[in-house]
């Protein structure tokens, strides 16, 4: 008996694509997005190595500085192994801000997101897993270069005393809320991104937020300013950044609006994220993409 | 299936799409014919749910595109070409693609090599001629592996390799029982590949049916004849239904009668024939007659004076 051989016509039978959309496979669609294209990797390599040389540098500058009677900082400055990290966030967090951005306006520029909503037709899942995967990227490299920047500062000035204590539970709040600092500044940039859909716009407005717009207030002497001062999401995100004693002594040369906590702060930058990723939300599911 | 019910898109005062209704049936290849910024793009957007209707509705194997489970094995859509970041590679788009719906990488490498992409599946698609581009866009379509193909001018920027491979890849698609739809502006193209033919064209159906039905409704037959006594013969011809024109001296183009009704006549009437010609009208011309009145953006006339300075 022979076996009958039914010919089907060319190309074989497709490997069938047996897959249902779900969030987890959304997450990991989005990971391999985040991490395949080169932006990613050279903003994050800028931003570790700056954030690391500046640390290291701005804390032998303070070493090195003339004593305090000649102008320079007090001794109990001198020693903070904080100070060097400040300044090196507040530059870094450019680096990050950029990144946010990016991840959801180069969809918006290339056309990638016409692909991305048709993958995933009730949107809203792709902006959350797209957040939630730059998010989860930046705090971990946020905390991988705090670490990395503590850990060098140790090594070179340990010997003159200054070093990051593992045991000192504020100092260690301070840098773990510098990583989540960076991480949830990365999320508004991504949040206006999500809500203008055009790069140059996103970026410039989150430079604006936390460049620009506090230098103004620095400058332009109106009380009211003062009262909306500690609300922009830079002063009041980098609470957290600092010790308890570093805000309770801004607050002491402070007698006009609020003196924000440490998490206080915190949580009106994640509102602002709420908001302004909720407004994008909304929008996107209401527009034609 | 795919069915539109009064499925309407306004642009502020702009009417794109006019409360059009269609059904693409599976098992055979549905062309979508019409000129530039006649609404077939944004017809295909609302398909997919990219665009919201601003009426109408429309759905895709009996359920609005959004609420399948899995929309990538339901429905595969090429849009645009390039709709791609272009600074991934091509198999780095494709496996982000692919994994929203949990397709592996195998399946990956199968569209690539499908669509002839090998070699050049692991550069940045910012590279990409059009031609590699629309194949990537096939391939994104294809990944799902899905019921329904939607495809936007899927043949722009192929070489001709690239138009048969296409043709007979939605051939071959639509044979095993799959719906599929693409739209061109070619009506050439179309003859060749569509099964059926939705013509549309200012946001309205114009036509609709089997594509050998709607090119011969469109198509105008006409007669050529050459003769020595072309203007007594215009006068026999001449009746309601029939028209005749002359070009050039002794020669007349009639419509609205066969050669063999004009060669009798002659004959009848003693009227010598140096020429007598059925012409059937081309393509072009049947797409011309089909949409002549709906083309959005028209070409200027070129004037007289011009042709005939160039005839001089």
């Amino acid at each position: 008996m022979s076996a009958a051989v039914a010919t089907k016509p060319t190309a074989p039978p497709a490997a069938k694509a047996q897959g249902k959309l779900s969030f987890p496979r959304l997450l990991r669609s989005e990971w391999i997005k985040f991490w395949s294209v080169r932006s990613t990797f050279w903003t994050l390599a800028i931003f570790l190595f700056a954030v690391v040389a500046l640390v290291v540098l701005i804390t032998l500058a303070i070493h090195n500085a003339p004593p305090e009677s000649q102008g320079g900082p007090s001794d109990a400055d001198r020693a903070d192994p904080l100070n060097g990290f400040q300044a090196a966030v507040f530059l870094g967090q450019f680096a990050v801000a950029i990144l946010g951005a990016l991840t959801i306006t180069g969809e918006y520029t290339t056309g990638m997101i016409r692909t991305s909503l048709t993958a995933a037709p009730k949107r809203l899942p792709v902006l959350w897993s797209k957040g939630l995967v730059a998010g989860f990227s930046m705090l971990v490299f946020g905390v991988i270069t705090v670490g990395l920047s503590a850990a060098l500062q140790w090594v070179f000035f340990h010997g003159v005393g200054i070093g990051v204590d593992i045991g000192n539970s504020q100092q260690v709040r301070a840098l773990l809320g510098t990583a989540l600092y960076i991480a949830t500044i990365g999320l508004l940039a991504f949040a206006f991104g999500a809500l203008m859909r055009h790069s140059a716009a996103a970026v410039s407005t989150i430079l604006g937020l936390l460049l620009v717009i506090p230098l103004i207030f620095g400058l332009v002497p109106w009380k009211p300013l003062k009262y909306v001062e500690p609300f922009l999401p830079g002063n009041a995100g980098q609470k957290i950044t600092m010790t308890d004693a570093q805000n309770a002594a801004q607050a002491a040369g402070n007698t006009v609006g609020a003196n924000l906590t440490a998490w206080q702060g915190y949580g009106v930058l994640v509102a602002w994220v709420v908001v302004v990723l909720g407004v994008a939300a909304y929008l996107l599911k209401k527009r034609d993409a | 299936m795919i069915e539109a019910q009064g499925l309407t898109k306004r642009y502020g005062p702009k009417t794109a799409v006019d409360g059009i209704t269609f059904t693409v049936e599976p098992g055979r290849v549905t062309g979508f014919l019409g000129p530039n910024g006649a609404g077939k793009s944004t017809t295909m957007r609302m398909i997919v749910g990219l665009d919201r209707p601003t009426a109408g509705s429309v759905s895709v194997n009996g359920k609005p595109y959004a609420q399948h489970h899995s929309p990538l094995t339901e429905v595969g859509a090429l849009l645009e070409a390039k709709a791609v970041h272009t600074g991934r590679s091509a198999r780095n788009h494709l496996r982000a693609l692919a994994a929203t719906h949990g397709i592996g990488n195998k399946r990956v490498d199968e569209v690539i090599s499908m669509t002839g992409l090998d070699a050049v599946a692991k550069r940045r698609v910012g590279g990409f001629s059009l031609g590699m581009g629309q194949r990537l866009g096939i391939a994104a379509a294809l990944i799902g592996d899905p019921h329904t193909l939607i495809l936007d001018e899927p043949v722009n920027g192929l070489d001709p390799e690239g138009v048969l491979w296409v043709r007979n890849l939605v051939r071959y698609l639509a044979s095993e029982g799959r719906t599929v739809f693409l739209s061109s502006h070619l009506m050439s193209e179309m003859a060749l590949t569509a099964d059926h033919l939705l013509v549309i064209g200012r946001g309205r159906i114009i036509a609709s049916g089997p594509t050998a039905t709607v090119i011969a409704q469109a198509t105008q037959e006409t007669v050529r004849v050459v003769s020595p006594q072309a203007s007594d013969l215009a006068a026999l011809l001449r009746g309601p239904d029939v028209t005749v024109n002359s070009d050039e001296a002794g020669a007349l183009t009639i419509t609205g009668a066969t050669s063999i009704q004009v060669g009798e006549l002659a004959a009848a009437n003693r009227v010598v024939l140096h020429e007598l010609t059925p012409v059937s009208g081309s393509l072009e011309e049947a797409y011309m007659t089909l949409t002549q009145d709906s083309v959005e953006y028209h070409s200027s006339e070129v004037p007289a004076e011009l042709t005939q300075e160039v005839a001089r």
